[in-house]
């Protein structure tokens, strides 16, 4: 039978319990259960718990990198908590073929007062490698860690960037078939990000399964095949990576309000009775025309028209100009006339937006209408970031 | 290394459905094979300790040749009223406190070893029994050290050890079991609860006036009785008929007291691992 399976989570759930107190009185009751050679019927929920992790389902190929995103306090530390063994899950079973490294708290359980020498037999028998293994890596550790002559020296004499390379060093070298990856590629420069991938890279390239947890959309879009989004909890599973980032992003959004909204407060010299779009939802690059019917009741003279697009609800403006800046006079006819405008080539990519268009009267005293459409702009794949701008590749001979 | 073949499973009450022989054996290799991590983060714990001291070892002789001075100090003086004891009283005090040392420093180093272990207990996945016992490792250490003064002391004031002496190194494994016993469950209680380590030094401290360490076994009266029932009392009177080259096993008590250490140490070990993944929840 092949089976190329490496890790298989089984609807997977774990609870949690907000109050300490209680947490510990269910504690103790669960340990004395256990003690006594029952089982903890842990896959009901008592009072004041509630599932952090609620049957997570997916499979990880041998070879495979599998991405784990997710808002802050989605579950993704308590669903590589269980997949590292620290603690089990209450429903539904985890398998895990191979030996399992895992990059959470690179340098955890360095002494201050040992040499990196010392600290690299400690560190390496915690990850479980026998004196041998260690003999045979110490030399590659050392290389990779890039800290020389200070090998000898006691590691609290130890700038934080040969901290983290030791400690990332140590994690990596104990030839895992599983690598289990949190976050800590924050810390450390650029040079040992690069260094960091890298390595990562040489792992996978070598067979090793990985599972990578990152807030960094670019990180995740570059290393991953495969995604789980979590939400409150729950898992999806994505095949295709930037379809995951697409959704990711959308949790964020989710709770704005889509309706357009309108106000014209011109009184009575002006209406606008119905404004056209063609679409809400844009591809980067695309432009965005917008035709506006109006009736005025008199002439309004050199009229000033702002374009604006915000990003993230009304929080951050991407761009505002009106038609002066493109040295644009515009005279709105007394009867019942179109206006058009049009914005070219937007480069927003992968968020919602709000595009708001706003008209005041000449040297800006009056505000007469104001009107906001929200619109998505779309994810271009292999590509992250806020903008998409155009870019051309050509090879020189 | 069988790595290929290496599958874990990890699902509710892991060890409870696999059979009670099944989950004693997956005990008993768990502590197998966190042997060369016991003694690494020994070796981390002992350089670590005197790296920065400019008495290094000698602190381990010194720290009960102090504790011993000040009683003589305290029994001359007439501020505590010790019996006659068959051994000169500095070798007896000595003895005494060389084997409860093993009780007390085990005790207290068992009480950090987890809660001070910092968050590698909840990043990193690894027998967390290791730590416990790793912090047993400095008081048998210190003892190892006090043995040998022990000996040069016997010689001194002229009594001659026997070789039978050998055996005292055999008698302080049910201290070390009757520690780790109390120092898994203080650890893991540690590890949630930090008051546990306020409550640790009283602990050592009443201990060392409830056991015959420092006077004579009383014969009769509150004390006597509490002897009774206390198996470090009896371990610390049986280790040192060995000393004087006397039979150990002439009295029930010792034999009981070795029977119970190893079945509480069961227990606790037991219970210890059962719990190990629920005290990284809420640690």
């Amino acid at each position: 039978m092949i089976n190329d399976t490496n890790i298989k989570i089984d609807g997977v759930s774990k609870k949690y319990c907000l109050s300490l107190r209680q947490t510990m009185a269910y504690g103790i009751r669960d340990v004395l259960k256990n003690a006594a050679g029952l089982p903890s019927a842990s896959q009901m929920l008592r009072k004041g718990e509630f599932w952090a992790l609620d049957n997570v389902y997916f499979e990880v190929k041998k070879g495979e990198t599998i991405g784990i995103i997710g808002a802050n306090g989605s579950g993704k530390t308590t669903l590589l908590k269980l997949l590292n063994g620290i603690f089990m899950p209450d429903k539904g079973r985890i398998e895990i073929e191979g030996r399992v490294g895992a990059l959470i708290e690179l340098g955890a359980g360095f002494h201050p007062l040992l040499t990196g020498r010392e600290n690299i037999y400690v560190n390496g028998a915690i990850y479980g490698m026998s004196k041998k293994e260690i003999d045979k890596q110490f030399d590659a550790i050392v290389n990779f860690a890039e800290i020389g002559d200070f090998i000898d020296a006691p590691v609290k004499h130890y700038s934080s960037g040969m901290y983290v390379r030791l400690g990332f060093a140590v994690a990596v070298h104990c030839e895992p078939d599983i690598l289990l990856i949190d976050e800590v590629l924050a810390v450390g420069d650029e040079n040992f990000q690069n260094k960091c991938f890298n390595k990562i890279g040489e792992l996978r390239k070598k067979g090793v399964t990985t599972i990578f947890v990152s807030h960094n959309m670019h990180h995740i879009s570059a290393i991953t095949e495969h995604v789980v989004l979590l939400a409150k909890g729950t898992s999806r599973y994505f095949n295709n990576t930037p379809e995951a980032i697409r959704e990711y992003s959308k949790t964020f959004n989710q709770k704005e309000s889509t309706d357009i909204e309108k106000i014209c407060s011109g009184d009575k010299e002006i209406s606008f009775f119905d404004v056209e779009i063609s679409k809400r939802k844009l591809s980067p690059g695309d432009s965005f025309p917008v035709i506006m019917n109006y009736t005025a009741l008199e002439d309004l003279p050199d009229v000033e028209v702002f374009a604006s697009i915000w990003k993230q609800g009304e929080t951050r403006l991407y761009y505002r100009a009106s038609n002066k800046a493109y040295g644009r006079k515009i005279d709105l006819q007394k009867g019942t006339h179109k206006l058009k405008i049009e914005i070219n080539d937007i480069p927003v990519s992968g968020s919602f937006a709000r595009i708001v268009i706003d008209i005041y009267t000449k040297n800006t005293e009056k505000k007469i209408f104001w009107w906001r459409i929200p619109v998505e702009f779309d994810t271009t794949p292999y590509s992250t970031g806020d903008n998409f701008l155009k870019t051309s590749f050509e090879t020189i001979p | 290394m069988e790595r290929t073949k290496l599958k874990t499973v990890y699902e509710p009450d892991k060890f409870i459905k696999m059979g009670f022989f099944t989950s004693w054996k997956a005990m008993a290799s768990n502590l197998w094979s966190s042997r060369e991590l016991i003694w690494r983060l020994f070796l981390r714990d002992f350089n670590a300790k005197y790296r920065q001291s400019l008495l290094g070892v000698s602190w381990a002789i010194l720290n009960p040749l102090i504790t011993v001075a000040i009683f003589i100090f305290l029994r001359k003086s007439g501020i505590f009223r010790i019996e006659a004891t068959a051994l000169p009283y500095p070798l007896f005090a000595l003895i005494g406190i060389s084997l409860y040392g093993i009780f007390a420093t085990g005790l207290s180093g068992c009480a950090n070893s987890i809660s001070g272990a910092g968050s590698m207990v909840v990043k990193i996945n690894f027998p967390k029994i290791s730590l416990v016992i790793a912090s047993m490792g400095q008081s048998i250490v210190d003892f190892l050290v006090r043995f040998l003064v022990i000996i040069a002391l016997l010689i001194i004031y002229g009594i001659m050890p026997k070789f039978s002496i050998i055996f005292l190194l055999f008698a302080i494994i049910p201290i070390i079991l009757f520690t780790l016993a109390i120092g898994l469950m203080i650890a893991l209680l540690a590890g949630v609860f930090r008051d546990i380590l306020h409550l640790v030094p009283f602990l050592t401290t009443l201990f060392l006036f409830l056991v015959p360490a420092l006077y004579p076994a009383p014969q009769s009266g509150g004390l006597a009785a509490l002897n009774r029932w206390n198996p470090l009392s009896h371990l610390i009177i049986g280790s040192r008929r060995i000393i004087i080259g006397a039979n150990p096993f002439n009295s029930d008590g010792f034999i009981l007291a070795i029977i119970l250490s190893l079945l509480i140490f069961l227990i606790s070990w037991r219970v210890f691992f059962l719990s190990e993944t629920k005290i990284a929840e809420r640690v």
